[in-house]
């Protein structure tokens, strides 16, 4: 009989990388005074919106990537 | 192995030529910008102080004539930009960094965000040209809106890369090639401009960067339009078979010869390097440089549009995180537009890239000229206002101009639109038609059984 391997769906890692970028928007929301003023200073403070974004990208992307896969979205087999 | 280690030094070479550059998507940060926090503000006097950013030195400004004094407030941090025109520390514009965050703008930007991350990952380019002036209207400063969306490119773009870089279609040598001398191509751009500035002013500067913008995308557009036009009238799908002016081109046998695999092109290093020097010098002009990045790569060097369009991404995360370190050194990232707008594009992104693998070459060629074009009319219909404010037409009547400038925004969103619907479009149709397949073969081999 032909069966297809079927692949099991990324629920958990997609909740749990979904809780994570949750949480970081919250917590930078809710701190959006202190966070735009410290991250606006110039010269050293540099790192803080490159290592945001890094940090944001990492979580997030893997949220969304999982996302995808959960809902069936995929590249095409070769 | 020689010629990669050849490669590293020659970059590394390179790099005190980049520490010059500013941001890839312009020339940077304006010099004569202030950024602080009023701590006093005379109304009878018209005078003002503000504390600058970061330190303990308060500057006594005066407040120019054109300048509402109710628009200034206390203890908000702003952008001031003088008047030097009018005298030393003359105020001429003052705007809020940052703008306040409501439920409407909020929406905005998160979908702009996955349209633009959609095009994005599957053009390789798209989004700046409509994502800052979208930030600007919604009400962020020209510097902020820029530095912000460059901010928000450059992780999208990494993202994007990885994703098309497991699917095969990036070319890393041919992107770090391209990058490093787009670097020095946006140095030679921002030089041009600021002689364009000092000579002419500022309504020169705009009417030059205008005019660059509609010659270079009407002309790139239609061909790449031309080009798609026949593939798709053929109905086949020919990337291996480069241009007449590629084939050409890679005849060309002058040492240092350059093999880019994934790209399957032997060429010399004579013919990459103009077509990297070009793309920085319009990603410094136009602040889009894809747009002559992907067709450089498809037409002149012979790589597909799938290669190309994934090569242009790789250039586009190294261009924006340099670009970001400029922004964020003279601090003006807002870092919140950043992050909402990768909410959804990095969900977008990886829609895009994926969706490359669906679609035939010539999609992209379709997507790309589709863009192009409709962005061309949008710079274009600013040209008039321009040739006005510098002496070479009648003034226009106030209704055309504001006629023309909604114009202008609205084909922005059109082209946006338009792009992402053809993108759209075509993954749901081939990723249709690919499920359909898959079933039919399923059913064939449970016959066989």
């Amino acid at each position: 009989m032909a069966t297809q391997q079927k692949k099991t769906k990324p629920y958990l890692s997609t909740v749990i990388f979904g809780a994570i970028s949750i949480s970081f928007y919250v917590l930078l929301f809710s701190n959006e005074t202190l966070v735009t003023d410290t991250y606006t200073k110039g010269g050293i403070y540099t790192l803080y919106p490159i290592g945001t974004v890094f940090l944001f990208s990492f979580i997030h992307g893997a949220f969304a990537s999982n996302l995808l896969n959960l809902l069936g979205i995929e590249a095409k087999k070769k | 192995m020689k010629r990669f280690v050849l490669a590293v030094l020659f970059s590394l070479f390179l790099l005190p030529l980049a520490s010059v550059v500013f941001a890839a998507g312009g020339a940077g940060p304006d010099k004569s910008m202030l950024k602080g926090v009023f701590t006093e503000i005379n109304e009878a006097a018209h005078t003002a102080v503000l504390q600058k950013d970061g330190t303990e030195e308060f500057k006594n400004l005066i407040i120019g004539e054109h300048v509402k004094v109710e628009s200034l407030r206390l203890g908000k941090k702003v952008l001031v930009s003088l008047d030097h025109n009018a005298g030393e520390n003359v105020i001429k514009d003052v705007s809020i960094m940052f703008m306040d965050m409501t439920l409407k703008k909020l929406f905005a930007l998160l979908t702009v965000g996955l349209v633009g991350g959609i095009l994005s990952g599957f053009i390789g380019s798209g989004g700046a040209f409509v994502l800052t002036p979208a930030m600007m209207s919604l009400g962020a400063p020209g510097a902020v809106a820029v530095a912000s969306n460059m901010c928000h490119k450059f992780p999208k773009a990494m993202i994007g890369t990885y994703k098309r870089w497991k699917y095969g279609q990036v070319d890393v040598k041919l992107a770090a090639t391209m990058a490093t001398t787009a670097i020095i191509g946006v140095q030679i751009g921002v030089q041009i401009q600021k002689h364009i500035l000092n000579k002419w002013g500022n309504d020169g500067s705009n009417l030059y960067v205008s005019a660059v913008f509609v010659v270079v995308l009407i002309l790139v557009g239609c061909y790449v339009a031309l080009d798609a036009y026949k593939l798709a009238k053929g109905g086949k799908d020919t990337p291996e078979q480069a241009s007449t002016l590629a084939m050409a081109m890679q005849k060309i046998n002058i040492p240092p010869m350059m093999n880019f695999k994934v790209a399957k092109v032997r060429i010399s290093a004579w013919v990459t390097i103009p077509v990297g020097l070009l793309t920085g010098m319009l990603a410094a002009t136009i602040a889009v440089g894809g747009f002559i990045g992907v067709p450089g790569m498809i037409y002149v060097i012979g790589a597909s549009a799938m290669v190309a369009s994934a090569t242009e991404l790789g250039i586009a995360f190294v261009m924006g995180l340099w670009g970001s370190i400029q922004w964020g050194l003279s601090g003006l990232i807002d870092i919140r537009l950043s992050v909402l707008l990768l909410a959804t594009s990095l969900i977008g992104v990886q829609l895009g890239a994926l969706g490359t693998t669906y679609v035939k070459d010539y999609v992209i060629k379709i997507t790309m000229a589709a863009t192009m074009l409709i962005v061309a009319v949008s710079r274009g219909a600013l040209l008039p206002g321009y040739l006005a404010k510098f002496g070479l037409v009648d003034q226009l009547a106030p209704s055309t101009a504001v006629f023309l400038e909604s114009l202008s925004f609205w084909a922005l969103v059109a082209a946006l639109g338009t792009a992402g619907l053809i993108s759209t479009g075509a993954m749901v149709k081939g990723m249709l038609a690919d499920r359909k397949e898959t079933k039919l073969h399923i059913v064939a081999e449970a016959d066989r059984a």
